[in-house]
């Protein structure tokens, strides 16, 4: 096992403030605290090289459980570990086998090259210099990004330095890494190639990832596994397959009708998503989707028919909302 | 080891990259040290003393603190109030690197650069204007100079990380920062010589921290002290460092389990 959380809780102490001047005299007087269950008892266990995608809505405790995970935050209560060692130590052979990359922190020098940054890192983590060479040939290859190391930073462009980021980040080659938002602001091309490119990684290197992400396309193509938080609580944990199968067991028939049809002839075949001839879309469970497009094949004339999976997204909204009441 | 240099390495760099604002600091040293100069000796004509400083004492005193000023007194840590704020500190704690190290690498970096260039800006205004200053010949006070100075670098170090450490309960870092720097004018020395205050005001500065960043060490390089003042100095000197360090130490633990990494 190489990440183990059980009963994990983070709590935060914050501080209200009533609007305008008024609440700004008040509260340096009176400071109203509340406190935020950010990570409300959580457990969960993964293995090593999975690629995980840990999902929720803004504020649903995700970054909270990554930082938890990698050191930076003291838990309320519960126990972690990660590689055998309690992250909030911080041991330097700890460290040296794990890597946090947010997608809005920098850690590299802004006035300096990456090639600066990269090398420093070098010497903090006790990297060699044979293992630094292939690893820096091996990522500027991977995320073609050779042109580019020697541009100060300030320079770059924001999925440039992203992809800077995420090297200077791999230096030591982590067995652990912790991707929060790594595609946050990237344009479509970009997005693709990062997604790649970690699951480059994690194949070549074995190593275990736990990723966040607001894309589902990132963790329609990385993750087999997802976890869903929300309201600091786990609400989901186990293959992607099996979400969709709990939350939306139903495929969507888009049918294309070549002639008219008499719409009470369609109640019959299952539940209307929506009919404007010459479109109907029908909601069908997934057992008797092929039965039921057969028989719309076989009663009607039809320009065209497709079969379609549910939409990720439409899927973990619906998880969303459902948690919410 | 190597870490450390390299950090030192890209603190050079990094000034360097700002050519002119590099070019534009050094020439304002520049005017500060001759303004300071001729400003003194208007003041002080030569064979004239004014409360015990003849001319050539004074100016030695007085370009002494601002050298010492620019050396000892310059330190980067007041960003770590501001690393800790804006969350960027997490990227040091993420790394097997010793925050401290991290910046008494980055000052050292610094210092480094300023002392190069001080020595050549001062070996300038020495050819060029041929000032009547002390060169104290004795090497009894230039070692115990030295010792002094040392220990001010890492008191002051130690004092202004402490101040950066508020960043852990409270954003505001700056207010606390202006009166610090207010009060080490005054307390410092870098004004006057602190001997010309009155003896009981002196006594109890004697035992302050501030004492012993530049009054002190000049004091020593004037060879004005006798040994047992500066050995008592260098005592309570060190004190200040092993206390202000331990303390940072203490608060720096404590902050650190509070810190909830707000900033994002």
């Amino acid at each position: 096992m190489i990440i183990s959380v059980s009963h994990l809780s983070k709590h935060f102490q914050i501080h209200k403030k009533e609007p305008g001047l008024a609440g700004s005299v008040k509260s340096l007087f009176s400071r109203k605290y509340e406190t935020k269950k950010a990570v409300d008892d959580i457990s969960f266990e993964i293995n090593e090289g999975e690629l995980v995608g840990f999902i929720g809505p803004n504020g649903a405790g995700k970054t909270t459980t990554l930082k938890c995970l990698s050191g930076l935050l003291y838990p309320t209560s519960g126990k972690i570990s990660v590689l055998d060692y309690n992250p909030y130590s911080r041991k330097p052979e700890f460290l040296k086998q794990i890597s946090l990359v947010m997608g809005q922190k920098n850690q590299l020098w802004w006035d300096l090259p990456a090639l600066d940054t990269f090398i420093l890192n070098k010497e903090i983590y006790g990297v060699s210099d044979e293992k630094y060479n292939t690893i820096l040939e091996e990522l500027s290859k991977l995320l073609d990004a050779k042109d580019i190391l020697k541009v100060p930073v300030k320079k770059l462009s924001l999925g440039q330095r992203m992809k800077m980021e995420l090297m200077a980040s791999l230096i030591h080659s982590p067995k652990v890494l912790f991707l929060d938002e790594p595609t946050i602001g990237l344009d479509v091309l970009m997005q693709r190639n990062l997604r790649e490119f970690i699951k480059e990684y994690n194949i070549r290197f074995k190593a275990t990832i736990i990723l966040t992400s607001h894309y589902m396309q990132d963790v329609e193509q990385l993750c087999k596994r997802v976890i869903i938080i929300n309201f600091g609580k786990i609400i989901f944990d186990g293959q992607l397959a099996t979400l969709i199968e709990k939350y939306d067991p139903s495929k969507k028939i888009k049918v294309l009708f070549s002639e008219y049809v008499d719409p009470k002839k369609l109640d019959k075949l299952g539940e209307i998503d929506s009919f404007t001839y010459p479109e109907l879309i029908l909601n069908v469970p997934n057992k008797k989707a092929n039965s039921t497009a057969s028989a719309i094949l076989k009663n009607f004339q039809v320009e065209d028919i497709t079969i379609s999976d549910p939409q990720i997204e439409d899927v973990i909204a619906k998880v969303y909302l459902e948690n919410k009441k | 080891m190597k870490k450390y240099y390299i950090i030192a390495r890209n603190t050079w760099d990094e000034v360097f990259t700002y050519r002119a604002s590099f070019v534009m600091w050094r020439v304002r040293n520049i005017i500060q040290l001759i303004s300071i100069y001729f400003l003194w000796s208007v003041i002080l004509p030569p064979g004239k003393t004014l409360l015990g400083y003849s001319q050539s004492l004074m100016l030695t005193y007085i370009l002494g603190t601002s050298l010492l000023d620019s050396i000892v007194l310059s330190s980067r840590t007041y960003i770590v109030g501001e690393e800790i704020n804006n969350g960027n500190l997490m990227n040091f704690l993420l790394r097997p690197i010793n925050y401290f190290a991290y910046w008494f690498a980055k000052d050292a970096g610094d210092k480094l650069m300023n002392i190069c260039f001080s020595a050549v800006e001062l070996t300038l205004i020495f050819l060029v204007l041929r000032p009547p200053f002390f060169l104290q010949t004795n090497i009894f006070y230039i070692f115990f100079f030295i010792c002094s100075v040392i220990l001010s670098l890492f008191n002051y170090f130690f004092l202004n990380f402490l101040l950066g450490l508020i960043g852990f309960w409270s954003p505001e870092v700056w207010a606390p920062r202006f009166i610090f720097i207010t009060v080490l004018g005054f307390f410092a020395g870098s004004l006057f010589p602190l001997d010309i205050l009155p003896q009981a005001i002196y006594n109890i500065m004697k035992f302050l921290p501030f004492f012993y960043l530049l009054y002190f060490p000049l004091k020593v390089y004037l060879g004005q002290l006798s040994f047992l003042e500066i050995t008592s100095g260098l005592l309570i000197s060190s004190f200040w460092a092993f206390g202000i360090y331990f303390l940072v130490n203490i608060i720096w633990k404590k902050g650190l389990k509070s810190y909830t990494a707000y900033g994002r």
